[in-house]
């Protein structure tokens, strides 16, 4: 009956928190003591009684008044002069404009808002078709939350102690540079073909907007140098990446008004209300199956099958994807790397290649149907249907696990940057 | 009356939309300063730890209602868009009930996690309530010292959540399509 | 009958104090009672102390061990924080297992309906940093301090001329590398465990606060035991309580060991030094209980009371 009322609920239509609750709610509510249904609020709200997820509204908050001040047009204007006149060049910018935003911002979905908006109508005016500048834009987004700041990255350090933040966050950028690389290698191979008129720019232009790139690339600098430097921990970084791109909105760029602040806040409290009742919803589910042992006896299985970190990896990274077609990838970690973690240590694999591994893994799952957040944020914007979309996402999908199982495999690509700076 | 209910769910989501943004930005507000008193000053807000967390919770709840009515959620579309328009409606009664009732139970939950567990004290906000009480003289303010006010988030959210289905099913049974059918703008 | 027992050490019991009373609780109650079962819940799976506890006065578990959270839910057991009020452990013990220890319990038992099956112990709580070497009070000017979220280590950091710092726990070490925060405190058996030596150049033995466990069990689910399991389950707490006991010196004095091996300095003060800690510290903490315990500050009193006769006992 519980299972019933969670599939019904799902394919009706009803969001997937509530779904979750409902479930939950009947579970409690109907058991034995010591259930009941007062059980699901205590979880729900112990789920979301931690300073650590103030990083999501915060750094949603963060990309959409970099959006609004400027700062977004400003680095998109940037990486089109940097890399624009490599033949297929839009769509390399797209993916290279991502990796600029994935320093500054800290949620993938806020990435893929705000390049969706600019690059999906552009590109579709030089040529490529709209479903694959969609396609484009949200599997690049995937880039955001592995190179520092990342909002996975904080959430994942809360539930593994002893894995610091800042070994996470440098571990993520050869990573993250690496799925780049290879989405920008696809483009020059299979859609290059695409584009029909390079951009062209004068000179004093291109001067104009390399200058007007320093303010917002200083972001970065500011933002992961606040954390280095012990000025802040990595939640509050994400404060100061609001600030920053307040001040610049406001005082340097002047785009934006006083009077849209009241807006620009609300509008992020739901965006982030939306992952934060799932997140919630799931630690109290969570909760329930620890209650009742079931992570101990898939432990337990799991080492009864599996005894070499090979085979392991290639276990988690299988299921990682499964489970990243239909959970969202921070309430997938809160389930599964509880139970993950201690077996990748117990069979000898590095904590901070590992997180890396589950990280980038789970965030595949933003681009793939059914539950893929970017999806849905690219399909708003463009409207060109789930169906196109999931074509035009495959092949994007398969190098990204071409890259994931590259990372997984040569542990060096993680692990040399973080000890090279003494992590 | 259309134009009295109309009236009615402008106020609802202006409130929650005021209700979402000032739990934003005094969250934002508090975790800057008190990063920038801890490294300027050496000293940091004895409540700056824990009163953005209940900001947060508040702010969560404030926006899944208001989420609800601008049908902004994360939800299995998949079987459900390829549905037929009229048939697919007709689901949709059935979510805002289900939405309804959830709410429902949500907040009489909350209800009984308050009265059972509201009394715990929170150690980062007994000085300040502590002090709030002792210069206004109104003992009221201990209870910003325990649990009790910020579990009541569960109760509102509750509420809310109810409100929003109720306003929700209303638009839809009066066949208001232009604010059901709204899709949602990317905003997450 | 399932005794659910809850705690957030690791589930071992030969390097984590709580993991070690647990194991003791479930093999003394499951070996000499026929119809109880222990169901252990280490490392916090159930949540946090602040959860736990709470389930365990709803009833949805029946025991847990929780250290800094009994005072949310028992203000008075918070005098046992108070700096400086004990010189060593097995100090503690008297004052805990005797009738101050009895009184406490009691007290907490009509307050949250939780009885005190025994004590344990976290240990007592050092100063570390990554600056320089702290002798007296004088060389924490500047320095801040990680303190937990509670005001008496506020003020107790505040005293010693340091800047407290309120961070969670989970953002501790990561605040501790970045150099957020250029110390903190911590009982040296913690300190080892959590590799905190490896971000932290310098110790100062000054022992400031010497913190306790408590084992609780839920009183509605003691009540419907049988006479005989009662016996069983409270003798089982007091083996349990001393168990914890026993291995958290033990964690300590090998992580002592340990931390020094790593390179750490430690630093013992003189007794001239910890005299100046304690006249700087106690004062304005004890004042700040006894403002925020209202009727309840009785409780200074009769431990301080408590403390003095075993003094006594021990100069005679
Ligand atoms: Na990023
Ligand atoms: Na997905």
């Amino acid at each position: 009956m519980v299972y019933a009322i969670l599939l019904v609920s799902l394919l009706i239509g009803v969001p997937v928190a509530f779904a979750i609750l409902a479930a939950l709610f009947y579970f409690m509510g109907t058991g034995d003591f010591p259930y009941s249904i007062q059980g699901v609020a205590t979880q729900l709200f112990a789920g979301m009684n931690s300073f650590s997820l103030l990083a999501i509204p915060l750094f949603i908050l963060a990309g959409e008044l970099m959006n609004e001040s400027g700062i977004t047009t400003r680095i998109i204007a940037f990486s089109k002069v940097m890399i624009g006149r490599v033949s297929g060049g839009l769509a390399h910018v797209n993916i290279w404009a991502s990796v600029m935003f994935a320093g500054l911002s800290g949620s993938a979905v806020a990435d893929t808002s705000a390049l969706g908006r600019v690059f999906i109508p552009e590109m579709e005016k030089e040529g490529y078709p709209r479903d694959f500048a969609a396609a484009l834009t949200a599997a690049s987004s995937v880039i955001g939350p592995i190179i520092p700041p990342s909002i996975p990255v904080i959430i994942y350090a809360l539930i593994v102690s002893g894995v610091s933040v800042p070994a996470l966050f440098i571990a993520g950028i050869v990573p993250g540079l690496l799925l780049a690389v290879f989405l920008s290698l696809y483009v020059v191979f299979f859609a290059s073909h695409y584009q029909k008129k390079p951009t062209q720019m004068p000179r004093e232009q291109k001067v104009t907007i390399l200058i007007d790139g320093i303010v917002p690339l200083l972001m970065p600098v500011f933002v992961i140098g606040s954390i280095l430097l012990g000025v802040v921990t990595p939640t509050e970084a994400a404060a100061f990446a609001v600030a920053y791109a307040l001040i610049v909105g406001v005082f340097i760029f002047r785009k934006i008004r006083l009077r849209d602040l009241p807006g620009i806040f609300s509008r992020t409290m739901v965006d982030s209300a939306v992952i934060m009742i799932v997140i919630g919803a799931v630690a109290a589910a969570n909760w329930l199956l620890t209650f009742n042992r079931i992570p101990n006896l898939l432990t337990d299985w799991t080492l009864s099958l599996i005894s070499t970190p090979w085979t392991f990896l290639i276990a988690v990274i299988a299921l990682l994807l499964v489970v990243g077609l239909f959970l969202e990838g921070i309430a997938a970690m809160l389930v599964l790397v509880p139970i993950l973690h201690p077996i990748a240590v117990q069979l000898g694999i590095d904590p901070v290649h590992f997180a890396i591994v589950v990280i980038f893994n789970l965030m595949i799952g933003l681009i793939t149907p059914p539950m893929g957040l970017c999806l849905f944020v690219v399909d708003s914007i463009a409207n060109v249907g789930m169906a196109r979309l999931t074509r035009r996402i495959l092949p994007l999908f398969a190098v990204q696990v071409g890259v994931l199982l590259l990372v997984a495999f040569v542990p060096a690509i993680v692990t040399t940057l973080p000890h090279l700076l003494g992590f | 009356m259309s134009r009295l209910y109309a009236r009615l769910r402008a106020s609802v989501i202006a409130l929650l939309a005021f209700g979402a943004g000032l739990s934003m930005v005094l969250l934002f507000a508090i975790v800057l300063v008190n990063a920038l008193m801890r490294y300027f000053l050496g000293s940091s807000l004895a409540w700056g730890g824990q009163l953005p967390i209940f900001l947060g919770i508040y702010g969560v709840m404030f926006g899944i209602a208001l989420a609800y009515l601008q049908d902004r959620h994360i939800r299995l579309g998949l079987v459900v868009d390829a549905l037929p328009r009229a048939l697919r409606e007709r689901l949709f009664l059935l979510v805002d009930v289900s939405v309804i009732v959830l709410g429902g139970t949500l907040a009489v939950a909350g209800l009984r996690f308050v009265e059972s567990r509201g009394s715990m004290r929170v150690s980062g906000m007994t000085g300040i309530a502590d002090s709030l009480s002792t210069s206004t003289g109104l003992s009221l303010f201990k209870a910003l010292g325990t649990l009790a006010p910020y579990q009541f988030a569960m109760v509102i959210g509750g509420v809310l959540l109810l409100l929003a289905g109720i306003l929700r099913l209303i638009d839809r049974l009066t066949m208001d399509h232009t604010a059901t059918t709204t899709p949602s703008e990317g905003g997450i | 009958q399932t005794i659910r027992f809850a705690h957030v050490d690791p589930d071992s019991w030969q390097n984590s104090k709580k993991g070690a009373a647990a194991a003791m609780f479930k093999a003394a109650v499951e070996s000499r009672s026929d119809d109880l079962k222990v169901e252990l819940y280490p490392a916090g799976a159930l949540g946090g102390e602040d959860e736990t506890v709470q389930q365990a006065m709803d009833g949805m578990t029946q025991v847990v061990m929780i250290s800094g959270a009994m005072s949310k839910v028992c203000p008075a057991a918070g005098v046992l924080d108070i700096p400086f009020m004990f010189n060593t452990a097995s100090q503690a013990w008297q004052v805990l297992d005797g009738d101050f220890g009895n009184a406490l319990a009691q007290h907490c038992l009509d307050q949250t309906g939780l009885r005190t099956l025994g004590y344990g112990e976290t240990g007592f709580r050092n100063f570390t940093n990554n600056d320089h070497p702290i002798h007296s009070p004088a060389d924490m000017e500047g320095l801040k301090f990680r303190v937990q979220d509670i005001p008496l280590y506020v003020e107790l950091v505040k005293s010693l001329g340091g800047e407290p710092a309120p961070i969670p726990w989970s953002e501790t070490p990561t605040a501790l590398s970045t150099g957020v925060v250029d110390g903190q405190e911590n009982p040296v058996s913690t300190i080892y465990n959590n590799n905190l030596h490896e971000l932290q150049k310098y110790m100062t033995l000054d022992r400031h606060v010497y913190a306790t466990d408590f084992l609780l069990i839920n009183e509605q689910f003691f009540q419907s035991l049988s006479p005989e399991d009662q016996a069983i389950v409270e003798e089982a707490g007091k083996l349990a309580g001393n168990m914890g006991r026993s291995i958290q010196e033990f964690t300590a004095a090998n992580g002592l060991l340990a931390v020094q091996k790593a390179g750490m300095e430690v630093y013992t003060p003189t007794p001239e030094e910890l005299e100046q800690f304690r006249d700087k510290a106690q004062p304005p903490v004890v004042k700040l209980l006894r403002n925020d315990l209202g009727d309840e500050g009785n409780w200074i009193d009769k431990l301080q009371q408590a403390v003095d006769s075993t003094t006594q006992k021990d100069a005679s």
